[in-house]
């Protein structure tokens, strides 16, 4: 098979090629690592490609084969990981200039994972600076390119790997969600984008984040492709407290099972007030698109969201004292976005960490009920599509919204309530608009539930108007 | 309910914060805002009987899928 075709696939239709010696992780790898460097001058996807490990690893997954050690559907593919996970001997610069030296000496515990399942990894990939941002305009490794329009950004903060799913140079991307940081990238680049239940995945060896509501996961091509990654990295870590010993189920079992008996929740409160009116009407076709597939509605209202704006005060004190140590030695090599949004958070008043703590509590409980009533919710992953690499605004209720540094936060308020509840959800695509950049529908199930949300998913995906649509990338 | 740099100043000094110049102090002022005007939308809002998010509960949602 030519290798621009089989960079086209998903990971669930290589596994059987590799198994069954069709494809081979060499030839495979080669292909994806060609597709890396051809695509990096455009996209900037990446900070590290790793060539020569990549290739070892490729050949290593080949001779295992050739003994008749498969390992499972991630053998011999090649994925990529956002360079604010540890990677053993490999520098993990978290997209900072604070951290440009830092080579970890082990795996993250989602690497090793990885690894031993077969994975390939081909590289680092580009990030907004320490994650915090939804942009992926790094002052230090440059922009990040959106593969269906290079003027706009991937989303992020993992846009490197949102763009390299997206433009066929991997198969899956690790990324890590603290207020939608792989959902947004996912919505933005037209692909299917994870954030699972808060404590199903180790945080072990994610670097320099918040620790209120962070969260490792994957970014792929098909919803099938996401519970493969899922099947390899959820479980228990004892090592990471904030996992929970929950036994994980067959993520793939429900797929293609018919959603017919289901019931959606449609939320009247907040996911609907501030959104684009192209990005609304994708929403509400995917809702009458599972409608027509059986799936029983409910209007369902979240009173408390209203207070929903008090949930990113933890997260401000938070990221202060998780910069605490860099800002004293290292203020000066911090880009102005970050610096600035960061050192807001010194001002944060300890009653209002503790209001912000209960709002969360409050919040949760009323998704609890609600999931009671409805196995899912449904509502737009972004108030609007990919903005423009050089807008500072984007407007939405006759106002003015800033895109990244202080003050911003519009493009995350669909996303960032789901970390703060650690709910499990997942952005699927679900059409463009009329500028041709992808639009996303997300969905949000219960605790532990994600089985739920990708047979609903999946479901979706099936008869989405995105099915089937790639990027056609103009190469500089 | 604005907030003067005198204030934040003064914060910075007496906490011991990190230093900041009138300059960069407007450059937060938008992160500032945002934070303020979230503590405004929580005025009279009794959240007394509200348990701490970080407290696991016993009938949260419904069970896994497990």
């Amino acid at each position: 098979m030519p290798s621009a075709d089989l960079l086209k696939l998903t990971i669930s239709e290589l596994a059987p090629k590799i198994q069954s010696g069709q494809v081979s992780p060499v030839e495979l790898t080669e292909a994806a690592l060609a597709q890396a460097h051809r695509l990096q001058p455009t996209l900037n996807s990446f900070i590290t490609i790793l060539d020569e490990q990549a290739m070892s690893q490729a050949h290593q997954m080949e001779d295992a084969l050739a003994k008749g050690d498969y390992r499972g559907p991630l053998h011999g593919i090649p994925i990529g990981i956002k360079d604010n996970i540890a990677t053993a001997g490999i520098r993990t610069t978290v997209g900072s200039q604070v951290l440009a030296d830092n080579v970890p000496g082990e795996d993250a515990h989602v690497v090793a994972l990885c690894k031993a399942a077969g994975a390939v990894i081909l590289g680092k990939e580009n990030l907004e600076e320490f994650a915090a941002g939804v942009t992926s305009n790094n002052p230090h490794f440059g922009a990040v390119h959106n593969p269906w329009d290079l003027d706009h950004v991937p989303g992020g903060s993992s846009g490197g790997g949102g763009a390299n799913v997206a433009a066929g140079v991997t198969f899956a991307s690790l990324g890590t969600d603290l207020g939608g940081s792989v959902r947004l990238p996912g919505t933005f680049c037209g692909v299917v984008g994870l954030k699972q239940t808060y404590g199903r995945v180790s945080q072990r060896g994610l670097l320099v984040t918040s620790f209120n509501g962070d969260h490792i996961g994957p970014m792929t091509r098909s919803v099938m492709d996401s519970a493969l990654v899922l099947q390899t990295l959820a479980g228990y870590d004892p090592l990471d407290p904030s996992t929970v010993p929950v036994p994980v189920p067959d993520y793939t079992a429900g797929l293609g099972v018919r959603l017919a008996g289901l019931t959606m929740g449609v939320p009247s409160d907040y996911y609907f007030d501030l959104v684009d009116p192209q990005v609304e009407s994708a929403i509400r076709m995917a809702i009458s698109a599972l409608q027509e597939l059986g799936v029983q509605t409910i209007d369902v209202s979240l009173p408390s969201m209203e207070f929903a704006g008090a949930l990113r005060i933890a997260g401000m004190a938070d990221s202060v004292v998780t910069h605490e140590p860099y800002l004293e030695s290292h203020r000066d090599k911090y880009g102005p976005d970050t610096l600035y949004r960061t050192l807001a958070g010194q001002f944060v008043l300890g009653k209002d960490y503790s209001k912000s703590m209960k709002v969360q509590r409050m919040i949760k409980e009323e998704y609890a009920q609600v999931l009671q009533q409805v196995d899912f919710l449904v509502t737009p992953t972004a108030p609007v599509a990919a903005p423009r690499i050089d807008a500072k605004y984007i407007e939405l209720g006759g106002e003015k919204h800033r895109v990244r540094g202080p003050g911003s936060g519009m493009i995350s308020r669909n996303t960032s309530p789901m970390n703060s509840t650690g709910l499990p959800a997942i952005t699927v695509p679900c059409g463009f608009n009329d500028q041709g950049l992808p639009i996303g529908v997300q969905f949000i199930g219960r605790p532990f539930n994600e089985a739920t949300l990708f047979r609903v998913a999946g479901g979706y995906e099936a008869i989405s108007p995105s099915r089937g649509r790639r990027p056609q990338i103009s190469e500089g | 309910m604005p907030i003067s740099n005198e204030t934040l100043k003064a914060m910075i000094r007496d906490f011991n914060g990190f230093e900041m110049t009138d300059a960069e102090l407007e450059l937060i002022r938008p992160e500032i805002d945002n934070y303020l005007a979230a503590v405004e939308s929580l005025d009279g809002l009794d959240l007394s009987n509200v348990m701490s998010g970080r407290l696991l509960k016993v009938d949260e949602g419904r069970s896994s899928d497990a």
